[in-house]
């Protein structure tokens, strides 16, 4: 469980985190969505006590990050997967994790088996791939299968399948109990994984649901057997109506209870209703367009 | 990769608690010799007390009174290279980004400094004797007749020296978090500044240089003075670091 209580950060006099609240509750995965500049890494730093918070605070499972006994067996962080020394192997790196954090050394192979890198994991780190880092990153944050996992942009360099893989993975951490933060500007990834939203732009919380409901509902389109007659009747009952370029009737801020309605009425036979929904990419960039 | 194998086949148990600060010590050693460029600079110093020594067993020409200013010049040579040692075990984290997985571990900032300072204290001291005694058994094989029973003194002494370098070389690493940086600050002031001291004022420059500290630790003189030189010398450098570690961000 992560909670956020106004937290803050300022660098001068520029304020780049404004007073941002949440708690993630275990079995969720939550996005944590914004452009670039937005926050979301000066957030998640603040989460994990690499940057200091100007005022509020941030708890992981009640406590700060850094009062935690053994805080990496607590939450898996994953944060910038170019910061490890180049010149180790992955699984030297991953061995210095688990003596770090007490876990038996052939749970190094088990994750590295688990991100697909066995056969390179004697490799130094410098001749990995972006993604094959990213992978190494999220080894060692499964190292001691922590209950938290918070990442951010894990999907960057990753292919469809891994991609895909990575889904599946925090998907099921969440299925077992776990707590997930991630943070991507990959709309469509976001969209596919998590149960909730966090939209942050600006470095306030301008968006925060689950997914659907942020979506939400722009409107009906109808068509009808008789389209000019329908648009009348519709307008007369105080509703917004355009034509679009298909031939459907939009009407704007209605629900199609209340269209239906309209049309029966009237006697005007419908041939199509449906629901207008917005496209997530819409409503990131509606709410973070200040 | 395994898709199946989302959750573990058996539970993970991690410790309860952080690592002993014993075993970060032991990880902190670890990390120092588990990369090319830790072994090249422990290898380094080890060599080149011997190897300086090679040349100027070659090129003496007269008999020698004591073992031991032979051995500690040379040594120093080593515990130059140790510097280096020291300013990687904290600035290196810093350069390359890997400071972020430290703290992740262990967010007690003072505590990884103290980890990383005794870690650089005891390979720097034991490497320095390495070199030293290396450096002695060329001396004795190949040099002049000499006695050595001074000898045991001046091998603690440089690995002293070694153990304060490195210090010095961590806690101004850490100061600075840029290895580049670090490094060439180290340098110019024991390589460059210091020396110029020494010509223009020798008298100030024997009570600040911690080169001269040692040398004169090795001989017998002065040794209250020297050793507050050198505590001085790792007492600033170590405070250094770790008011600028504390809340520095990681970016």
């Amino acid at each position: 469980m992560i909670t956020v209580s106004g937290l803050t950060k300022q660098y001068g006099g520029r304020t780049v985190v404004d007073d941002v609240s949440f708690t993630l509750e275990p079995g969720t995965v939550t996005g944590f969505l914004g452009p670039n500049g937005a926050g979301k890494t000066t957030t998640m730093r603040m989460v994990a006590g690499l940057v200091p918070a100007t005022s509020g605070s941030a708890l992981v499972n009640g406590r700060p990050y850094a009062a935690l006994p053994n805080p990496g067996a607590v939450m898996g962080t994953l944060l910038d997967a170019a910061a490890v020394h180049p010149g180790r192997t992955g699984r030297t790196h991953l061995r210095l994790i688990a003596d770090a954090l007490g876990v038996p050394a052939d749970r190094v192979d088990e994750v590295l088996d688990l991100v697909d890198l066995t056969s390179a994991g004697h490799r130094r780190i410098k001749g990995y791939s972006l993604g094959m880092r990213q992978r190494l990153g999220i080894a060692a944050a499964l190292l001691a299968d922590p209950p938290v996992l918070m990442f951010d942009e894990p999907a960057n360099g990753l292919d469809p399948e891994g991609i895909r893989w990575m889904r599946s993975l925090l998907r099921d951490h969440a299925a077992r109990g776990g707590t997930v933060l991630l943070s991507s500007h990959l709309l469509g990834e976001v969209e596919h994984t998590v149960d909730r939203l966090l939209v942050i732009g600006g470095g306030r919380i301008v968006a925060d649901g689950p997914v659907a409901s942020l979506l939400g509902t722009d409107g009906v389109s109808v068509r009808a057997a008789d389209p000019g007659a329908l648009a009348g009747a519709l307008t007369a009952a105080g509703f917004s109506v355009t034509h679009g370029a298909d031939g459907a009737l939009v009407v704007s801020g209605a629900s199609p209870a209340e269209v239906g309605a309209v049309a029966a009425a009237g006697g005007h036979p419908l041939t199509d209703l449906r629901p207008l929904q917005r496209g997530l990419e819409d409503v990131f960039f509606s709410l973070t367009a200040a | 990769m395994t898709a199946a194998v989302l959750s573990p086949p058996r539970p993970v148990v991690a410790r309860r608690s952080s690592a002993s600060l014993p075993a970060q010590v032991g990880l902190e050693v670890r990390k120092s010799l588990s990369t090319r460029s830790g072994v090249a600079l422990v290898a380094a110093a080890a060599l080149l007390a011997p190897a300086a020594m090679s040349v100027a067993v070659a090129s003496a020409d007269g008999p020698l009174s004591s073992p031991t200013g032979p051995v500690v010049v040379t040594g120093m040579l080593s515990v130059l290279v140790l510097l280096a040692l020291g300013v990687l075990s904290t600035a290196g984290e810093w350069t390359h980004g890997s400071v972020q997985t430290t703290y992740l571990l262990e967010p007690r900032r003072s505590r990884v400094l103290v980890a990383k300072a005794l870690a650089v204290a005891a390979v720097g001291a034991a490497v320095a004797a390495v070199a030293a005694a290396l450096a002695t058994g060329v001396l004795a094989l190949f040099g002049p007749a000499v006695p050595f029973g001074g000898i045991g003194t001046a091998l603690l002494v440089v690995a002293i020296a070694g153990a304060a370098f490195a210090l010095i070389g961590a806690g101004v690493g850490a100061a600075l978090g840029n290895t580049p940086g670090a490094l060439t600050g180290v340098y110019l002031v024991n390589l460059g500044v210091l020396p110029l001291l020494q010509t223009f004022q020798p008298a100030l420059a024997d009570k600040i240089d911690p080169g001269n500290a040692v040398l004169s630790l090795a001989q017998g003189h002065q040794q209250a003075q020297s050793i507050t030189v050198l505590v001085v010398w790792v007492s600033v450098a170590l405070v250094a670091g770790a008011a600028m570690t504390r809340r520095r961000a990681v970016q």
